[in-house]
């Protein structure tokens, strides 16, 4: 079907039909890829933006109090 | 475990400088956008000046709030995070300060250069070409810089932030110096080195990807980021971020020729550009409820806290814009859409909601971090969140209905076939009321901004400024990308950010490689036109004239194969009809009828009249008073310079050309249109600049009136 699409499609040539599977195989390769990420790695990912590593007395992470 | 813990401090200096720089600028560009909307529905708020003519403003206000207000923005954030991301000092404090001075040079040229018309014409990257070098310079100091902090970071990954500022880095590179191709004429004048269909899709693709790389990219891991700090809780999704990051530049750099629908631009360059759009609702959205689902169990902090209420917002308007943005790169909406005021209200939705609160956001949460001290008045950020949303409702609502009367009332035909409204004049003067409101939604905002700057002024003063901030942390040690025995690619890319550079860099080079490298290979792209010629001398000068003017900002040069156009206007535009446009002068925007087949339409005298007073010819008309083209004297010196610069881009004007004959024929067509002005009883001086500019309007479409049918194929 994606064929008779991209063949309606007027001087497309090969570049379409090319520009779409290079898309759905990276994309699909993104999807693996992320899946089969370890939970505990995540976890430690998502916290990053709170440990700056700054020794401060002040928690600057925390919101001011506004 | 690595026990040798050492201490290091962060720079909060440069923040401080770019954050300040921010709101200057800010305040500056969005000044400048207000008058140039005040001008559209009163013209005379010029004062008569061509400095501050809509025309030559225009590009001001855009280059301003973009790479002024955003661009600042965007390295006070990075240059944050990224320290406190990378538990490390920039890389070199000497190259951060240059790189704030040179970008801040490079403004204050913009701002000079842009009001006196010094420009190239291609949006968003109208400098000309000393400046695009030194944008080229300052962008590789900020590109060592952030790329010698990761090499020298203490966390041993790179969070997706880093993703985002890497990509932006990187791309805009590469974008800014694809397009800046140009041939100098002079100091300040330079042609470009592609012309008409492929200058359009280079432009198009360096213009989407700007609104990309420059806008959405980097806001975006600023958002991954300052949301989660301030909300105080991790990203919703880290898996959703990794899809959303490397779907998102993968996509991106495809969607480029959505701005040419319907345009001379090959068909299936056309259609890659729509498909790749719609395709890029999936991610854009993803990164937008992973925002908005980070808040989950948090409203209650979004009602108290300003700084979660921009938050909000931007990744609202984040999400509005990049669903109305594929939704516009339809065909058959966006042959309703294009050249309308839709699209300025789709590209203020993403300007004013999504960059402009999530700057107003971070200057917010920094401001009090950088003077350890609380927000002078939460109840002044609370008054500016209103008014300012208040102000981009009324702004956005109002141009919307501008564009679809717009749109609407420019394919009206009567039940008997005719234009319901022949006359461009009837279309404007509907929507001038929006262009009032739209002027007061500007107000607002620009209100709203300036309370911003005393609350950040007030907080600075009671506070004492923290120029260094002491951390703690364990130098890295080098680890081996093989966890149990097996090779991790996730670990291998986050541990050697260069591989994963080069490799986004590749993601994001196969879009731009497959559209544009067919576009100069294969010759059917663009059939010539046997009876298509150079411009002479004089049509040059009036071009660079209507290029210095801004004209492009409200006059198109671009029929489309509507009945609606073809009726309007004349024969639609063909790709090789614009094989000599060095640069294209398509336009993206009618405030005043197609230019395409302005030739012939009317005589020199009406062009002579409507350019010193366009409301005497042309009642109703918002169009500004050109008064000073008719005193100012052309500048026929530079001549052999631009005709020279112009046969190296491939003009195909003969060897010594520009030395003597040249200035000949300049002459001569010159006393002709003089000669003509005194058919309408005016009496005109040969070497004023008008001279040029009507010589040029008048030669606009004429190759193909002359001989309709002469149409070959250098294919053949």
């Amino acid at each position: 079907m994606e064929q008779k699409v991209m063949s309606g499609i007027g001087g497309v040539g090969i570049y379409g039909i090319v520009s779409i599977c290079i898309f759905f195989a990276f994309f699909t390769v993104t999807l693996w890829w992320a899946f089969r990420l370890k939970k505990d790695h995540l976890k430690h990912m998502e916290d990053l933006p709170f440990d700056g590593g700054e020794i401060d007395s002040t928690d600057k992470s925390q919101p001011t109090q506004l | 475990m690595n026990t040798n813990v050492e201490t290091f401090k962060y720079d909060n200096r440069i923040v401080r400088a770019f954050a300040i720089a921010t709101v200057i600028w800010g305040i500056v560009g969005m000044s400048v956008g207000l008058l140039a909307a005040v001008q559209l529905f009163f013209p005379d708020a010029n004062l008569n000046l061509q400095f501050i003519t809509f025309g030559r403003i225009r590009p001001l206000h855009t280059n301003a709030v973009i790479f002024a207000f955003v661009g600042n923005g965007m390295f006070m954030g990075i240059y944050y995070s990224l320290q406190r991301l990378c538990k490390a000092r920039l890389f070199s404090d000497f190259i951060s300060w240059f790189h704030f001075w040179g970008w801040q040079t490079i403004i204050v040229a913009a701002a000079i250069t842009l009001p006196i018309g010094f420009t190239t014409s291609k949006e968003y990257a109208e400098l000309e070409w000393p400046i695009k070098i030194a944008i080229a310079v300052v962008w590789v100091a900020f590109t060592v810089n952030l790329i010698g902090t990761i090499l020298k970071r203490r966390e041993k990954h790179m969070y997706v932030a880093i993703w985002f500022y890497l990509a932006t880095a990187l791309t805009v590179a590469v974008l800014h110096i694809t397009n800046s191709m140009t041939m100098p004429a002079g100091w300040f004048k330079s042609y470009s080195m592609y012309a008409g269909v492929q200058d359009a899709l280079v432009q198009w693709w360096y213009g989407h990807n700007a609104v990309a790389f420059f806008l959405t990219t980097p806001y975006l891991g600023l958002m991954y980021y300052f949301l989660p700090k301030a909300a105080n809780r991790p990203i919703f999704s880290y898996r959703l971020s990794i899809i959303h990051f490397w779907a998102l530049i993968f996509l991106y750099i495809w969607a480029g020729p959505h701005h040419l629908l319907y345009t001379a631009l090959p068909d299936w360059a056309q259609s890659l550009g729509m498909v790749f759009s719609l395709m890029l609702i999936a991610p854009s959205w993803g990164g937008m409820l992973n925002g908005l689902l980070t808040l989950r169990g948090a409203w209650d902090k979004v009602r108290q806290d300003p700084v979660l209420k921009f938050m909000v917002v931007a990744v609202t308007a984040y999400g509005m814009a990049t669903l109305e943005g594929p939704v516009m790169a339809i065909k058959t909406v966006n042959s309703l859409s294009h050249y309308t005021d839709w699209t300025i209200a789709h590209a203020h939705s993403g300007a004013l909601g999504w960059n402009g609160f999530l700057t107003f956001s971070m200057l917010y949460y920094l401001f009090p971090r950088l003077y350890r001290t609380n927000l002078w008045s939460t109840k002044l950020a609370n008054y500016h969140f209103w008014i300012g949303l208040l102000g981009m409702m009324f702004y956005v609502i109002s141009i919307y209905v501008a564009g679809i009367t717009e749109g609407l009332m420019w394919k009206q035909f009567t039940k008997d076939g005719f234009l319901q409204y022949p006359n461009f004049l009837e279309t404007i003067v509907q929507v001038v009321p929006m262009f009032r409101l739209r002027a007061i939604g500007g107000t607002l905002y620009l209100l709203g901004t300036f309370m911003m700057a005393y609350n950040l002024y007030r907080t600075a003063k009671a506070g004492q400024f923290e120029p260094d901030t002491e951390a703690q942390a364990a130098p890295l040690e080098k680890t081996s990308a093989v966890v149990h025995g097996k090779l991790s690619w996730h670990r291998l890319l986050e541990g050697k950010p260069l591989l994963f550079t080069v490799l986004s860099l590749v993601a994001v080079l196969i879009g731009g490689i497959v559209e544009i490298i067919p576009m100069y290979l294969i010759k059917q792209n663009v059939p010539t036109i046997a009876s298509v010629h150079p411009y002479t001398p004089l049509e040059v000068l009036g071009r660079d004239l209507y290029i210095r003017e801004g004209c492009l900002g409200c006059h198109s040069q671009m029929i489309r194969p509507f009945r609606s156009e073809t009726e309007r206007y004349g024969e639609y535009s063909k790709a090789g009809e614009f094989v000599y446009d060095h640069p294209f002068l398509w336009g993206s925007e009618r405030k005043g009828p197609d230019l395409a087949r302005e030739g012939g339409k009317y005589p020199d005298a009406w062009h002579y009249n409507h350019m010193d007073d366009p409301r005497a010819t042309s009642p109703g008309s918002i169009m500004p008073r050109y008064s000073w083209l008719l005193t100012q004297q052309l500048d026929t010196t530079s001549l052999p310079s631009r005709l020279a610069a112009l046969r190296r881009v491939g003009v195909p004007y003969p060897a010594g050309y520009e030395n003597g004959p040249a200035q000949k024929d300049l002459q001569a067509q010159a006393e002709k249109v003089v000669a003509d002005l005194k058919l309408g009883s005016i009496t005109a001086e040969p070497d004023r600049e008008i001279i040029a500019l009507i010589a040029y309007l008048q030669r606009l479409g004429t190759d193909i009136k002359s001989a309709p049918a002469a149409i070959t194929s250098a294919a053949k």
